[in-house]
């Protein structure tokens, strides 16, 4: 069974949506919520699924206040819509997902967002200031409001935000906004396996941090499209027009340290180089291949990331790696040709690879031997009160059931 | 007897049962409980909590966690008796990873202090709280305590990245932003000790920015300032500080601090701006034209560190400061969308009018987070009326603007009725469910956040 079997219902108001998942609660239908669906291979899918419910019609901007740096939208609205109606007062939510044209405000923070600008800028969890949510009975629930500074009670959204659809829906989120920067530049270059890890430290040591850096490993489509052995650097800066400048410079001189021979700017194709990179986050090979996340830090990055990949070589499996240097996460892809081998290898290597990670998560793959990996990683010590939070928000298990971290 | 079994468990030392030690822990910086606690405990580690939660259990004894009580809606008064938890033993910066900027800390350590024993590593924790100097990590976690400078750094629930927390089984459990699984860190912060109790905490750690300036443009009224602030931010520019002070304030801070403010002014606008050097001046010549354009009648830069320090002693010590105006102040804590603060601040004006009190101004002007300082003197039973009926009014004036009841001190025990202002039954019920989930006894600090007689099956 998968998400999408069974009904699916595209609701055009959030009555509609109540009425919908309230119906199915009262019957036992089992809804899963579906926004653009970028992010099936994250977790497991749905154990049942008897309607799906799409939530890609709710996709208004119901409020811009621009002087008070607040927004609020309806969850079914598309990352880049977003991005577009708030781009023309010059401000922005710093989320990045992967595929931002298809994926939706209510998918990407359900599924709990950990951009590669998070160490300057925050998660998106610290964006949203209120949200209404649609409980498995249909109940509408509000948190928050529309004031960037709010502790009247506890704060909801924080639970809605992460939790994978399996405590409600939600169809409204305010956020708070940012001015959008002045400008930006991307930084590409070629980095040999030996300047690797002296890179990663030069750039750690930079006054002026970049907004992210990649140390890249195939994934050939995401940088350039050249073939080669060489590993690649991606960085992006973000600020006015003098910062960019001085950070130009220290970054030159820090890769010149490191051995880097030559650094290739855009400025203008920038943000479209940061999307490529964003977008092989969960880009697959057809059914054969899974996409390891797995959180370290910045002081780690550079060993793990290649124990990690190393690991996968012994299992005879490819890769390809993203390495993101600010905040110490690694994507790792694993693949191979046959089907049938690349399944017997990955399950091996999933269990070696929690014993050195555990906590790497697997978000991507649309292999059927997901089931039998560990793709939430080591369950968390708050478990058990996970577990009674779902009990009382979805007693009837309406609601994504199986979904998330250990059944829920 | 309860105090026998706590002795039992921690020593003597950390227990106090004499009328006059459990007095000192009736109150907070606002509230006064009418109940004494039955016993004062003061664990010194994560072991000594969770035995003495479960000791607590065992007698049917609700216990209600202390940081330095500086709270200010009496979320750490024992208003129904039971067990004080204080943790003013449980102070240490437990570890420093510099290489990756965090830190995990004790509940009791003080806010301020934690920045200071990091000072030299370049690093600094930003959520600043004007009680900083004796406020705690564990308070600011609890009240989710914002600052001056949470403007552009966020508030405390952006900077703690786990927990470790006994829940009221007197269990251990840890919590971390980057667990798979719900926010449980995201859900504890600013739940006001109600869901569990904080043993300790990661924080993240910030680098000293390479910049600081500190500017003050005074204006003719409050209102030409707060449209300043608008126009500031409107037009992209986010300082890390943008604080108002009104004459009445400004008054009273000149005569304790001699800081530099004007006195003769209606009112002054706190700029901080942090950054990097280069960027400094043209930021300053920005903001400097925007002010003029507001109506700012002057402009004025701290040239030195101990200038700028002066200015943020005044401006932190402003609520302490109007002590030489009347016995007493009520500081009511409301948030509105930055835009609508003209029309809250006329609000808060005629309401103290109304009823006859002295009402000053000191706020997070760039959050939209209004302070009306109420003076008055308690002694006095009308003014005390007063007082609670002015602040009422301000309460719905806000909720009527799309604001809400508190920005960064909490509910706690006094605000519990404003919260049917401004949520649902259906909302309450939600917030509900939670505290079913972590406290279903409501052992865990009783009284507070939820308004009294709040539904949803048990007593709140
Ligand atoms: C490697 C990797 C890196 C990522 N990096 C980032 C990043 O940098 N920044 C970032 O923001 N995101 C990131 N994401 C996650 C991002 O959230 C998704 O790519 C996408 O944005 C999800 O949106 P969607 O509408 O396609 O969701 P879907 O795939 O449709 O749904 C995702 C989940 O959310 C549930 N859901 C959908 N809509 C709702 C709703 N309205 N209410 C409740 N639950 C709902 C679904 O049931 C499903 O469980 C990353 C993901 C991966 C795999
Ligand atoms: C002069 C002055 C200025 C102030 N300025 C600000 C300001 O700028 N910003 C701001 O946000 N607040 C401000 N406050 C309010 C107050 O300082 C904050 O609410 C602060 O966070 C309280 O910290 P505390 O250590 O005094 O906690 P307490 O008052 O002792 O407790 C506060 C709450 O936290 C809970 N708690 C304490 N420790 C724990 C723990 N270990 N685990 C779980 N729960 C716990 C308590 O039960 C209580 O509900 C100010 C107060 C004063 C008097």
């Amino acid at each position: 069974m998968s998400a999408g079997s069974g009904r699916r219902i595209t609701p055009k108001s959030v009555d509609q949506l109540r009425d919908v998942v309230a119906a199915c609660d009262r019957t036992r239908e089992a809804v899963a919520i579906e926004g653009g669906n970028t992010l099936r291979g994250m977790g497991l899918p749905p154990a049942r699924a008897d309607v799906t419910v799409v939530t890609t019609a709710l996709d208004a901007v119901l409020e811009h206040e621009y002087r008070d740096l607040t927004c609020a939208v309806q969850a079914g609205i598309t990352l880049a819509s977003l991005a577009e109606s708030l781009a023309a007062r010059g401000q922005y939510v710093p989320i990045d997902a992967p595929f931002a044209r298809k994926a939706t405000v209510g998918g990407t923070l359900a599924a709990g967002w950990l951009g590669p600008r998070r160490h300057l800028l925050g998660r998106a969890r610290d964006y949203v200031i209120g949200s209404h949510v649609v409980l498995a009975d249909g109940t509408l629930a509000k948190a928050g409001g529309m004031v960037v500074k709010n502790v009247s009670g506890y704060d909801m959204s924080k639970l809605y935000v992460g939790s994978f659809g399996t405590l409600g829906t939600l169809v409204r989120v305010n956020f708070k906004t940012l001015p959008l920067p002045q400008r930006r530049r991307a930084f590409v270059a070629k980095l040999p396996e030996g300047t690797r890890s002296r890179a990663i430290a030069q750039i750690a040591e930079l006054a002026i941090a970049p907004a992210a850096a990649f140390c890249v490993e195939g994934y050939r489509k995401a940088i350039d499209g050249e073939d080669g052995t060489d590993g690649r650097l991606f960085v992006l800066l973000e600020g006015s027009s003098t910062l960019i400048e001085r950070a130009t410079r220290d970054l030159r001189s820090a890769l010149g340290k490191a051995g880097v021979p030559e650094t290739t700017i855009l400025d203008a194709g920038a943000r479209e180089a940061f999307e490529r990179v964003l977008d092989a986050t969960v880009a697959c090979i057809s059914d054969r291949s899974v996409t390891y996340h797995a959180l370290g830090s910045p002081e780690s990055i550079a060993v793990r990331s290649i124990a990690m990949r190393d690991l996968a070589h012994r299992h005879e499996l490819f890769t390809d790696v993203l390495a993101d240097v600010m905040n110490g996460d690694t994507i790792l892809r694993v693949s191979r040709r046959d089907a049938r081998a690349f399944s017997a290898s990955v399950e091996i290597f999933d269990d070696e690879l929690h014993a050195i990670e555990p906590r790497a998560t697997i978000v991507a793959g649309d292999s059927p031997v997901r089931s039998s990996l560990l793709v939430w990683g080591q369950l968390p010590s708050g478990l058990a009160k996970m577990r009674e939070i779902k009990a009382r928000f979805d007693p009837n298990r309406t609601l994504n059931p199986g979904r998330f971290v250990g059944g829920i | 007897m309860i105090a026998e079994r706590l002795i039992e468990a921690v020593g003597a030392e950390a227990v106090k049962t004499a009328p006059e030690d459990l007095a000192v822990y009736a109150f907070d910086a606002y509230t006064q409980s009418e109940t004494l606690p039955s016993a004062v405990v003061l664990p010194a580690s994560t072991r000594d909590v969770a035995a003495i939660v479960k000791i607590a259990a065992a007698c049917g004894e609700p216990i209600v966690a202390r940081g330095a009580g500086t709270g200010l809606c009496g979320g750490a008064v024992p208003t129904g008796g039971g067990i004080v938890m204080s943790f003013a033993r449980m102070n240490r910066l437990l570890e420093l990873d510099v290489r990756n900027r965090r830190a995990r800390v004790q509940p009791g350590l003080i806010n301020l202090e934690l920045s200071k024993q990091i000072a030299s590593t370049g690093l600094f924790y930003a959520p600043d709280p004007a009680s900083q100097k004796s406020s705690t990590l564990g308070g600011n976690i609890g009240t989710n305590a914002g600052g001056p400078h949470c403007l552009s750094y966020g508030v405390t629930v952006n900077h703690v990245v786990g927990l470790e927390v006994v829940d009221e089984r007197g269990e251990v459990f840890t919590s971390d932003v980057d667990d798979a699984g719900y926010d449980l860190t995201g859900v504890l912060v600013g739940s006001e000790g109600t869901l569990g109790i904080v043993t300790s905490a990661w924080v993240r750690l910030l680098r000293l920015p390479e910049s600081v300036r500190v500017w003050l443009a005074a204006f003719p009224d409050v209102e030409s300032a707060c449209e300043a602030v608008s126009a500031i931010v409107g037009s992209g520019i986010l300082p890390t500080a943008l604080e108002i002070m009104d004459s009445v304030i400004l008054g009273a801070v000149e005569a304790a601090f001699h800081a530099g403010y004007p006195t003769d002014a209606g009112a002054v606008l706190l700029i901080e701006s942090a950054g990097f050097t280069d960027e400094m001046n043209a930021r300053e010549a920005e903001i400097r034209a925007i002010v003029r354009a507001q109506g700012a009648l002057s402009w004025r830069a701290a040239a030195t560190q101990a200038e700028r320090d002066a200015l943020w002693a005044g401006r932190k010590g402003a609520a302490g400061a109007t002590g030489r105006i009347a016995p007493n102040y009520y500081t009511q804590d409301v948030c509105v969308p930055r835009t609508r603060l003209p029309e809250a601040l006329r609000a808060v004006e005629r309401s103290a009018r109304a009823h006859g009190i002295a009402v000053g101004n000191v706020f997070h002007a760039g959050d939209g987070n209004l302070h009306p300082l109420m003076l008055y003197d308690k002694r006095d039973r009308r003014q005390v009326a007063g007082v609670v009926e002015a602040g009422n009014e301000i309460l719905q004036t806000c909720i009527d603007l799309g604001g809400t009841i508190s920005g960064e001190h909490g509910i706690g025990h006094e605000k519990r009725a404003g919260m049917n202002l401004i949520y649902s039954t259906d909302d309450l019920a939600a917030m509900a469910r939670v505290r079913d989930v972590f406290d279903p006894k409501r052992m865990l600090n009783p009284e507070k956040i939820f308004p009294a007689g709040a539904k949803c099956g048990e007593p709140l």
